[in-house]
């Protein structure tokens, strides 16, 4: 296990220090969701936190998002506290979030457009977005038009249009059938490897975790704290065929859903 | 086809029972559907109940324009601010139940018999659907959808004009719909009870004469007016509102 990082050099991207989460339930009862977690993500790297369902995993997404405050402790973006929302870091939800009254290009063109880039680029830079992630053809369609696929292409394009310098991906593939979350999993990956953001990536499932990152973050459940952190030492690019068939793949995914069998808890 | 016909038909159901129904029972104060229509003509080309008609409709569009501009931006804020719904929710619930056009003869007593009157009380009377709804549509906006566009770096009040009024727009226009059919009514009743102009003057005039033909003929009028304005209102709607989910779709109209 590695120690909680107190402060890593300036290379971290992220930084969370001693955050932890208290909710009232409806019941007017405390409920710890996060206890103290310390994290940092480094400049370009691809980082999953993984954990059963109710650990609190997506709050500690919405911390760095800005979304959510914690409770206890502090998240910093380049040595830069995070007092709220802001587009160096876009978050993809489960839930697309998409605007239902904007068309697909229009989604793609409300980030640039809000920064001020003019009309003409704005639309160019999308179209370009829209045809990277496979929507070419589509830019006129309202997106209750488009499946649950295409909807989740539309949101991950309409967050990369405005250039976040993070990646905020909130168990982004969690809605969508086996075979469209495969392939938009090569896809992201395929993106990705291209400009190599900083991505924090939220899942329950093992394969995808592992397949996606170069760090796994495994959580407890509730409470959620950081139970272990896995490096996935894989080569770059990744091709799932070649992937699956690896058997140090298959050796860390066998791994990982072990420590959570051992352990009685939940699995994730 | 049969979707286009049967709202005629049921028109003329109507009609007919009517007819047969005044003739059974033969009542002075119950003219047959034929002597009403053939009424109409004569109301509609008199210069005067023109006038009166004119200034109905004109109450009536600045009591509805004004209700919607208070109404939307104020259920939009309850929708979203716990604060401001715990302050206006006692006060609206006051007023709720209270049929608006028995707040007239007090109305009347404050701000005479004249436009100003009619005009708050078509307000009064469209505004809770248009406030209640927009609460409704504005509660109902995705958190995620705000949080996207917090991301991109719109302000609170830039969410709330560029998010939450779009989002919530479906459901905007179901009260504003409502709200339509309300400041008819309201608009009617209250030259029922401030006689002085407008329709509502026509017919209770008409009453008081016993001249029942013109009765029923301005209730004829009155009703396609709803029944017009109604199908209007529902163009623009679908217009509005084609990019929306369909458990929005209205179908009950003569658009």
């Amino acid at each position: 296990m590695q120690p909680a990082a107190v402060h890593k050099p300036a290379t971290a991207m992220i930084q969370i220090d001693h955050v932890s989460q208290m909710f009232q339930t409806s019941a007017r009862q405390d409920h710890l969701a996060l206890s103290d977690i310390s994290l940092s993500v480094a400049n370009g790297a691809f980082v999953s936190i993984l954990g059963p369902s109710g650990c609190g995993k997506s709050t500690l997404l919405y911390i760095v998002g800005g979304f959510v405050q914690p409770t206890k402790g502090i998240a910093r973006m380049k040595g830069e506290a995070i007092r709220g929302p802001g587009p160096d870091r876009g978050p993809v939800f489960q839930e697309f979030a998409l605007f239902p009254w904007k068309t697909v290009l229009g989604n793609v063109m409300y980030g640039p457009r809000q920064q001020g880039v003019k009309h003409a680029e704005a639309e160019a830079q999308s179209r370009a977005l829209l045809e990277m992630v496979g929507l070419k053809g589509f830019e006129n369609f309202y997106p209750k038009e488009l499946s649950g696929g295409m909807k989740q292409r539309v949101a991950l394009a309409r967050t990369l249009a405005y250039h976040p310098e993070v990646l905020l991906m909130d168990e982004p593939f969690g809605a969508l059938d086996a075979h469209t979350r495969t392939r938009l999993q090569n896809d992201l990956l395929n993106i990705w490897e291209r400009d190599r953001k900083t991505v924090l990536f939220v899942t329950h499932s093992v394969e995808e975790a592992v397949f996606l990152s170069d760090k796994v973050v495994m959580m407890t459940p509730s409470p959620g704290r950081i139970r272990q952190i896995v490096d996935i030492d894989l080569p770059r690019p990744r091709r799932r065929a070649e992937l699956l068939l690896d058997p140090r793949y298959q050796k860390y995914v066998v791994e990982i859903e072990r420590m959570f069998d051992d352990s009685g808890e939940l699995q994730p | 086809m049969m979707r286009r016909v049967a709202p005629c038909l049921a028109c003329i159901g109507l009609l007919l029972v009517w007819q047969l129904a005044s003739l059974a029972l033969n009542n002075d104060s119950f003219p047959t559907a034929l002597e009403a229509i053939r009424a109409i003509p004569a109301v509609l080309g008199d210069k005067d109940s023109l006038v009166n008609f004119g200034a109905s409709l004109r109450r009536m569009t600045i009591g509805f324009s004004v209700a919607l501009a208070v109404s939307i931006p104020l259920g939009l804020l309850m929708g979203r601010s716990r604060a401001v719904a715990s302050f206006f929710n006692p006060l609206l619930m006051v007023i709720y139940p209270v049929p608006k056009a028995a707040l007239m003869p007090i109305i009347m007593l404050w701000l005479g018999v004249g436009d100003l009157s009619k005009t708050l009380v078509i307000f009064l009377g469209v505004s809770l659907p248009v406030i209640y709804h927009s609460f409704e549509g504005a509660k109902a906006v995705e958190e995620k959808m705000l949080w996207s566009g917090a991301a991109m770096g719109l302000s609170a009040i830039q969410r709330l004009v560029r998010i939450v009024l779009p989002a919530a727009l479906p459901e905007i226009l179901t009260g504003c719909r409502t709200g339509l059919v309300l400041a008819l009514i309201t608009m009617i009743t209250s030259e029922m009870i401030a006689r002085q102009s407008g329709a509502g003057n026509i017919l209770f005039n008409a009453l008081d004469m016993g001249q029942y033909d013109t009765v029923f003929a301005m209730i004829i009028i009155v009703g396609a007016m709803g029944i017009g304005l109604d199908a209007l209102f529902e163009r623009l709607r679908a217009r509005l509102v084609r990019w929306a989910e369909p458990q929005f779709d209205i179908p009950l109209s003569f658009s």
